[in-house]
């Protein structure tokens, strides 16, 4: 037969003097010790201490591995209980109330019943506290990550970008494609124009003009260093997406600066 | 511009309880007697119209909470971590604090049978109690004592939200709640 402290207080059922306690619902010893008096409908004014004894120690024997800690505490009040059982035992003033051995006992075990008490109150405001908001509760929902945007393909995508697909012209095998540089500084100044015009333009209306895809290398480096300085401001709303160049805060200010933009071409 | 008006201004901006003597500096005008006059008629202005927010004293000092009624609404949006419940321990210990105060640890450990380091730990990280003193005797012990957010942990508007004695079913002869708030020492 298991006690439950926590539950609702039942009282406990003794048979044949047998109280099995499950000691790890209980916060110390003095819970313990309480729950046996209260169950049990015990004065507490006057304990009796052999019975209450035995049954402590009953219970703090089915206590398992529970912390060392733990243990050693129960294990103190099981002393005190039995050096109290001996001093009752002893002839001496046992009559005079103030010479009563159980009388510190008793004062700590009502003691801490208010403390008890007290806290079950603290949990009810707790409760009553925790229902009423202030300002600041509700926050904006967070927008989420872009990494998490999901990769959303279709069939018909798949099947638009296999007709894309252009067969591989056959190289005449003495031509030699001679590659006019691009600079970083060319494609800063395309920029820098173009937003100097209007207040935003499309990344891919830059690049369009030219087929080499070292255009559109260089006009993005030149975009992100350009972003860098402030000059210009990036905008993609989600993966994928068209990339916007607005014309930033600094505008005017970088392009001015050619030095500053040949320490960004090295 | 009533006083009212501009007293309910200040407390909607507000994130945190504020005192009366906090709202005064919103107006020459305005001193105390006035502030506690407007804070009464919104009270009642909000209580007679049923807001779903009402006026509380909390932690000395008024704020605009919701009223609980509302609770079951406002749980859906989780995106605020709500302030997690004390354990049955912590609650224990932290009664001991509020009723004795200032109080050492070892003071709490014999009231409650057992070991009480960990609870007063969490009770101080979560500012719950504070450091307000030393005791007299052997290595001077710190003493302990309840915050302002222990206040507002539970609602209190001050020590004396706290149950009496006399109102509990155990009464101990010498277990009067101290009043007011211990200084610290430093």
């Amino acid at each position: 037969m298991i006690l439950e402290r926590d539950g609702s207080r039942d009282p406990g059922t003794i048979e044949d003097g047998l109280l099995v306690v499950e000691t790890e619902r209980f916060h110390g010893p003095l819970d313990l010790l309480l729950h046996l008096i209260r169950t049990q409908d015990i004065d507490i004014f006057d304990i009796p201490i052999a019975r209450i004894t035995r049954q402590f120690l009953t219970a703090i024997e089915e206590m398992h591995d529970g912390d060392v800690d733990e243990a050693g505490e129960f294990l103190e009040m099981a002393a005190t209980l039995v050096r109290i059982k001996a001093r009752m035992l002893l002839p001496g003033p046992a009559d005079d109330e103030d010479h009563d051995p159980r009388a510190e006992l008793v004062r700590r075990l009502l003691e801490y019943e208010q403390i008890r008490e007290i806290a079950s109150r603290l949990r009810s405001a707790e409760d009553d506290r925790g229902r009423r908001f202030g300002k600041g509760f509700v926050q904006p929902r967070s927008r989420p990550p872009l990494m998490d945007a999901p990769l959303t393909v279709t069939w018909e995508d798949v099947f638009a970008a296999a007709l894309a697909i252009e067969a591989p012209v056959e190289r005449e095998r003495e031509h030699r494609v001679e590659t006019r540089p691009v600079s970083m500084r060319e494609k800063v100044d395309l920029i820098v124009a173009a937003v100097t015009q209007r207040r935003r333009i499309e990344f891919a209306k830059l690049i369009a003009p030219w087929k080499e895809r070292i255009h559109g290398v260089m006009t993005f480096l030149a975009g992100l260093e350009l972003g860098r300085r402030r000059v210009v401001t990036l905008r993609q709303t989600e993966p994928f997406s068209p990339l916007w160049i607005y014309r930033g805060p600094n505008a005017g200010i970088g392009s001015a600066d050619p030095s500053a933009d040949e320490e960004a071409l090295r | 511009m009533n006083d009212a008006s501009i007293v309910e201004a200040i407390l909607f901006a507000s994130d945190a309880p504020l005192a009366a003597g906090d709202i005064v500096r919103a107006d020459e005008a305005l001193d105390e007697d006035r502030v506690e006059a407007a804070l009464t008629a919104l009270r009642d202005e909000y209580d007679r119209s049923g807001r779903a927010f009402e006026l509380r004293l909390v932690a000395d000092g008024y704020q605009l909470i919701t009223r609980p009624e509302f609770a079951p609404y406002l749980e859906r949006f989780d995106t605020v971590p709500r302030t997690s419940r004390l354990s049955g321990p912590a609650l224990e210990a932290l009664a001991i604090v509020a009723y004795r105060q200032p109080i050492s640890r070892v003071e709490v450990e014999y009231i409650r049978g057992v070991n009480s380091t960990g609870v007063i730990r969490t009770l101080l990280d979560r500012g719950l109690i504070e450091a307000v003193g030393r005791g007299e005797g052997v290595g001077r012990p710190v003493l302990y004592g309840t915050t302002g957010r222990f206040m507002e942990h539970f609602g209190f508007a001050s020590l004396d939200d706290l149950p009496r004695p006399d109102e509990l079913p155990v009464v101990l002869r010498d277990g009067t709640p101290l009043e007011g708030e211990a200084d610290a020492e430093g």
